[in-house]
């Protein structure tokens, strides 16, 4: 018995598929300026598109808006690329119905995510693939454990790649090496293999997939192309090298909300309308605050957002700003920013940044302290260019801990300041006549140097810029008033 | 239905082994340890989970349980002798039965993480080795990484021997499940402090706990009110040790134990590397929420604390943070107060706010440059990373003397503070322009003995929204 006759392969199913975010509007609509506008952006640099994907919150709408989404994707890509369009449903009857939809609007094929929430058994899965390969639409299986609470056995994997004859390749999410091999080696030359897993796409391409659907190709679609072609051509160096490149930028949208992480990057990046995601997911929730601060800094050394000319402290300086921000900046009396950085909880680094001229508050207060002795708060100069003070918020105690505050935690504030100035974060021409007091928390039990040392920067980084674009604004603040989670009001 | 040599039951201390400074057994604090508690339990139970057994040698172990042979006035004594391996269980195990003791209790064998098979033959060459060592089977996966599984222990249950199972998973559809499938065979005993209550109401016939070398008395009479069905004050004696047996639960088990012992007067030690006495499993916070729980026990005397309201005319209050009456009306700052609640949750609230550019500004700047001891100003914000503007900083009124008081002002007052003052700038009471323009002080006064978190932070809130009425729209 031939385990199978020849290859399912499709020729469209290969290369970088963006799995678009849905935008949406003021009142909560699917946005179809805005959605258009993103595919316009990614359209040059992908192999296909991914509507209605995890990434599109595919969860989050009705049957009526991803029939919407997906009409509009349809539309605005008038056939120059394959549109494999996210019809997965929980029930079997609604995902034939969408699957059915799909095929009758033009869709190339269908991305069909395992049944989730009620956890399904295994033959039970199975059967629900084989009602919907009934549809004809050529289908790709969709394997995504973190959000699905199922995931494929290789051979469960095997069966229905083998099984169903409309299924010409599977998405594999989980990250899940392993799991991708044996999917390789039981299914290689009979379906497509696409990872679906950001920080190890260019990995799994290296190793025999024929593409990849991922979140960040909405952010970096031109980078990604550059990593599949390089792996098509087996240059491994380049892979390697470029995958560096993006690592922290992956990781960010990976773990910490890819749907908002891919939003708030469109948005840095010049698709300034670009919304926030849809309840119960939320701005500040997964992608929290400071990985907003750290995406900012990864779209910066991408060189995804460019400085303009602006005034601040009454000169015309370049100053690198995500293009949803204005360009409006407070007088530099006295400007106050907060940054906190962590994991893990012992090296959380936590900084109350005072930034100012000279010769106003901040600088006569930093020149009163430092004419004033004060055991266990000993102030340190960090830099005299910008004139920085640091200033322990807990009296330290140990030599641990001092090393950790004046060295580790000091290097990272330096660091911050110095990269600060190199990406026009923190204006060359007013060096000379501003004066900063970094407040900086560093934990009696902090251990890990090194963890202390960048979690210093980071919150550094963030706070530096916090202060001079006087964020958060009052609509942050209002939006989230209530939803704020502050880590010591509880009880243990 | 085979004749048990012994049925294990009653109040059992999972007893803590105290090291000296140089690592090695204190005897001489074990000692006074069983003596502090010996009157109150039906047993003991040396070199088990909380003891950290899997740090000690097994020259040690044996003396562990030899000695507590020797304190224990002829109560039982149930030696832990669990091991990864097999042969160094029925090692452990010998020794202990010539050591003395009544019983042994036996983890799950670790880390290799064995079949059920595996399992099985583990504790049946354990019982053919010492035919006569009564064998407590023992479940506890937060540290074994696995179930001891049913279907094992309803098959080990006929082994003669093999006399009960101590469970200390919490999860009550396991211990359900062997009650059902081995209660008529083996004695089961409760190990999760959170659940004791459930548990003995679900059939348990004992319980060995880490809390119960802490307060063993309370437990005796949670048994006594459930065999003589008296529910209602089971509940209530339980509800009282709750909070601390969660924290011995799942911040630090025996670590944080020997802190609870060491506040009552018993010296414990310390515990043996990697652990730390504190500052690892068991965080410096958690650390002072013990202090408080044993303080409403009463195992720890109250210390006496004079708490002094901030008082007479507003504008002098804020000497502390350097502005003094005169600066203040000469500035044209906004003076507000507001306080709210009653008995220790009582919260006042002084605020001030002034233009950033003048001595307010330097004021602000220069409580961040040198932070007073016990008076340590921090900016209000939501939640890390969500500053309110305009930047407001939090000063206690009354010096902090510990953590703990430290925990309430910069967790639930400084969140409530927070939303206090968002409130008002989206209601407008507060311009937007003082977002950018003014700072604030927020001067707090809260009582060293506040208790209740939800409370405080209630109370913290509606005050400074009362504060900030007066301040701006009143007191202009």
């Amino acid at each position: 018995m031939t385990p199978n006759d020849g290859s399912k392969k499709v020729d469209w199913f290969k290369g970088i598929f963006p799995a678009l975010v849905t935008p949406f509007t003021a009142d909560d609509q699917v946005d179809e300026a805005v959605y258009r506008e993103l595919i316009r952006f990614v359209l040059p640099h992908v192999n296909g598109v991914v509507p209605c994907g995890t990434t599109g919150e595919f969860s989050s709408m009705t049957l009526e808006e991803k029939r919407q989404a997906i009409e509009v994707c349809l539309d605005e890509v008038d056939g120059r690329v394959p549109v494999l369009a996210g019809t997965g449903c929980q029930s079997t009857r609604e995902t034939v119905a969408l699957t059915r939809w799909a095929k009758d609007a033009g869709a190339t094929g269908a991305l069909v995510v395992a049944p989730y929430f009620l956890k399904p058994a295994f033959n039970e899965v199975f059967d629900h693939y084989k009602q919907v390969n009934q549809v004809g639409l050529p289908l790709v299986l969709y394997n995504i454990p973190q959000c699905a609470g199922t995931h494929y056995k290789w051979w469960t994997a095997e069966g229905m790649g083998l099984a169903f004859d409309n299924v010409v390749g599977m998405k594999d999410s989980s990250g899940d090496m392993p799991f991708f091999m044996a999917a390789l080696e039981k299914l290689r030359g009979t379906i497509g293999l696409f990872c679906g897993h950001d920080e190890v796409a260019g990995l799994a391409m290296l190793a025999g997939a024929d593409g990849a659907i991922l979140a960040s190709a909405n952010i970096i679609p031109d980078i990604w192309q550059e990593i599949y072609r390089a792996a098509k051509d087996g240059d491994l160096e380049y892979v390697r090298q470029r995958h560096k490149d993006i690592q922290i930028l992956t990781r960010l949208v990976v773990r910490k909300g890819g749907p908002q992480a891919a939003k708030e990057s469109l948005r840095m990046m010049g698709i300034a309308d670009m919304s926030n995601v849809r309840l119960p997911m939320i701005q500040g929730g997964e992608f929290e605050r400071e990985d907003y601060e750290d995406m900012r800094s990864q779209l910066e050394n991408l060189g995804k957002i460019g400085s303009q000319v602006v005034t601040l402290g009454g000169k015309e300086v370049e100053y690198t700003l995500p293009a949803d921000l204005p360009p409006q900046f407070g007088d530099l009396s006295l400007c106050v920013g907060e940054g906190f950085a962590g994991p893990p909880f012992s090296e959380i680094a936590h900084i109350d940044l005072l930034l100012g001229w000279k010769d106003g508050p901040v600088g006569r207060a930093l020149e009163r302290a430092r004419n004033e002795p004060r055991p266990g708060h000993e102030l340190a100069i960090i830099s005299e260019r910008p004139l920085t003070m640091l200033v322990p918020t807990v009296t330290v105690r140990g030599a641990k801990a001092r090393q950790l505050v004046y060295e580790e935690a000091a290097s990272g504030v330096n660091l911050a300041l110095e990269h600060a100035i190199a990406h026009h974060n923190l204006p060359e021409a007013l060096l000379d006549d501003i004066c900063l007091i970094a407040n900086v928390f560093v934990h009696p039990a902090a251990s890990i140097r090194r963890r202390v040392m960048i979690n210093n920067y980071k919150a550094m980084r963030g706070a530096i810029r916090k202060a001079l674009e006087g964020r958060p604004t009052l609509r942050e603040l209002v939006a989230e008033k209530e939803s704020a989670r502050h880590p010591f009001r509880y009880a243990p | 239905m085979n004749e048990k040599p012994f049925r294990p039951g009653g109040v059992n201390p999972a007893l803590v082994t105290p090291f000296a400074k140089d690592q090695s057994v204190d005897e001489e604090a074990f000692r006074a340890l069983i003596r502090h508690v010996l009157d109150d339990v039906d047993g003991l139970v040396p070199c088990g989970t909380t003891g950290e057994f899997n740090y000690l040698t097994p020259e040690e172990n044996q003396r562990l349980v030899q000695v507590a042979v020797e304190e224990a006035r002829g109560k039982p004594v149930i030696a832990g002798t669990g091991a990864a391996g097999t042969k160094q269980a029925v090692t452990l195990a010998r020794n202990a039965q010539e050591a003395g003791a009544t019983a042994c209790l036996i983890v799950c064998p670790y880390f290799l993480h064995p079949s059920d098979k595996g399992i099985y033959q583990h504790y049946y060459e354990i019982a053919r080795a010492l035919p006569n060592m009564p064998i407590i089977l023992y479940n506890i996966p937060q540290v074994v990484d696995a179930y001891l599984p049913r279907r094992v222990v309803e098959d080990l249950a006929d082994i003669p021997s093999i006399v009960g199972i101590k469970d200390s998973s919490g999860n009550l559809t396991y211990t359900m499940e062997i009650l059902e499938y081995a209660g008529d065979r083996i004695n089961v005993l409760i190990g999760h402090d959170e659940v004791v209550l459930n548990a003995l109401a679900g059939g348990v016939h004992g319980m060995i706990l880490a809390s119960a070398q802490v307060y063993p008395e309370v437990w005796q009479q949670v048994m006594a009110a459930v065999r003589s069905g008296d529910l209602d004050t089971a509940r209530a004696l339980q509800r009282r040790v709750q909070k601390l047996s969660r924290i011995f639960c799942r911040y630090g088990g025996g670590v944080a134990v020997k802190q609870a012992l060491k506040m009552m007067g018993v010296d414990a030690g310390r515990p043996r590397s990697p652990l730390k006495s504190v500052g690892g499993a068991l965080i410096h916070e958690d650390r002072a929420e013990i202090q408080l729980e044993l303080e409403k026990l009463g195992k720890v005397q109250v210390p006496d604390i004079q708490f002094q309201v901030p008082g007479g005319p507003l504008a002098g209050r804020f000497e502390g943070v350097g502005l003094d009456a005169e600066t203040i009306h000469q500035e044209g700052m906004l003076l507000g107060s507001g306080s709210a609640g009653e008995g220790v949750e009582w919260v006042q609230i002084d605020l001030l706010c002034g233009a950033k550019k003048g001595p307010m500004g330097e004021a602000w700047a220069y409580q961040l440059t040198y932070p007073r001891h016990g008076f340590e100003a921090l900016t209000t914000i939501l939640e890390p990373n969500l500053t309110v503007r305009p930047s407001t900083l939090i000063v206690p009124a009354n010096e902090l003397k510990d953590l703990r008081q430290a925990n309430m002002i910069y967790g639930p007052v400084q969140n409530a503070v927070a939303k206090a003052l968002v409130t008002k700038l989206d209601e407008g009471v507060i311009p937007e322009t003082a977002m950018q323009a003014d700072v604030l002080f927020v001067q707090a006064a809260v009582h060293p003995q506040a208790l209740d978190r939800r409370v405080l932070g209630r109370n913290a809130y509606a005050a400074t929204c009362a504060a900030i009425d007066s301040a701006f729209a009143e007191g202009r």
